[in-house]
């Protein structure tokens, strides 16, 4: 199941199947982020605007991670895909920058 | 049976983009998910206003405890991940695989709802209701959501598991489950800032 990149059949096929080992290695980032940013808070005693960003910063990471590998976005032909989610995003993070920062003011 | 007459070579290398359908099934969802983001961002932004706002109920510190929601975050990290073997196997033209690892997805989204209802029970259980606050209110609304997307999700999975199981895997059904992966996966993205965001900056004093 791990080597199917074997084949002839399959090396002769216009782009190649990506092998499961890609997406284990994806999961794998995904859980040492997610530990970090449970370590950074569960840890105390750490200044916390630095825990702040530390949790934003793991946290953006692992979306692209997660939505270059496994919803296959660095691949070829997703223009539009990332036009329509990336539309979605500005409006959203639109929305969290003006309740962070108005609507206490 | 129809599982051996596919592996013969019948159906091209990737079955959902092998339709204009299946295509223009996929750009949509995409322009969805997209307004999906915006919905989860304007209740992102009404927690992160409202999150403060505990009036006499508990606050978030009090409330959470992130031994559970570390294991909620693992399962549904783990689902993800046996989505995406779905999508492999599919790939490989694999049916009998494909039903396996979607199984295991829904079993594992299933898990994941359960631990939410008991969290959801318990925190009732400390005082903690919808109405109690605005602060409360913002949680139920957001991590709500988010569950019921996660419901949702569970049922369209199993349906496809069943069409899997009556049809084999054609050109008509592999965009229905290439498409069901990734809104599997955007749930899991959702949830990323959701334990960020809820749980882990509700424990930071």
């Amino acid at each position: 199941m791990s080597n199917n990149h074997t084949t002839t059949e399959e090396n002769k096929r216009p782009h190649r199947i990506e092998g499961p080992k890609k997406h284990v290695i994806a999961f794998v980032f995904s859980l040492v982020l997610t530990m970090i940013a449970f370590a950074a808070v569960m840890g105390g005693e750490i200044n916390k605007d630095f825990i702040y960003i530390i949790l934003i910063g793991t946290a953006i990471l692992q979306v692209f991670v997660q939505m270059a590998f496994w919803m296959h976005m660095k691949d070829r032909g997703h223009q539009y895909a990332i036009i329509g989610i990336l539309a979605g995003v500005v409006v959203a993070f639109t929305c969290v920058i003006m309740a962070q920062y108005w609507v206490w003011w | 049976m129809s599982a051996h007459t596919h592996v013969e070579g019948q159906l091209p290398h990737e079955p959902e983009k092998a339709t204009l359908e299946g295509r223009n099934k996929i750009l949509g969802f995409w322009l969805f998910l997209g307004g999906e983001t915006v919905l989860f961002g304007t209740l992102f932004s009404v927690y992160l206003a409202l999150r403060g706002q505990v009036l006499d109920g508990p606050t978030p510190n009090e409330l959470f405890s992130l031994p559970l929601t570390a294991l909620a975050t693992l399962i549904l990290l783990t689902s993800s991940l046996t989505s995406v073997f779905a999508i492999h196997a599919m790939h490989k033209l694999d049916n009998k695989a494909l039903i396996k690892w979607l199984i295991i997805t829904v079993v594992l989204g299933i898990a994941f709802l359960v631990l939410e209802i008991y969290e959801f029970s318990h925190y009732l259980h400390l005082g903690h209701g919808f109405t109690t606050s605005a602060f409360s209110s913002a949680f139920y609304t957001l991590v709500g959501f988010h569950g019921a997307h996660v419901a949702l999700g569970i049922v369209w999975i199993s349906l496809i598991i069943r069409q899997l199981m009556k049809q084999g895997l054609n050109t008509v059904n592999a965009p229905k489950v290439y498409v069901a992966g990734m809104y599997w996966h955007f749930i899991d993205v959702v949830w990323v800032f959701i334990f960020t965001v809820v749980y882990l900056m509700g424990k930071v004093v």
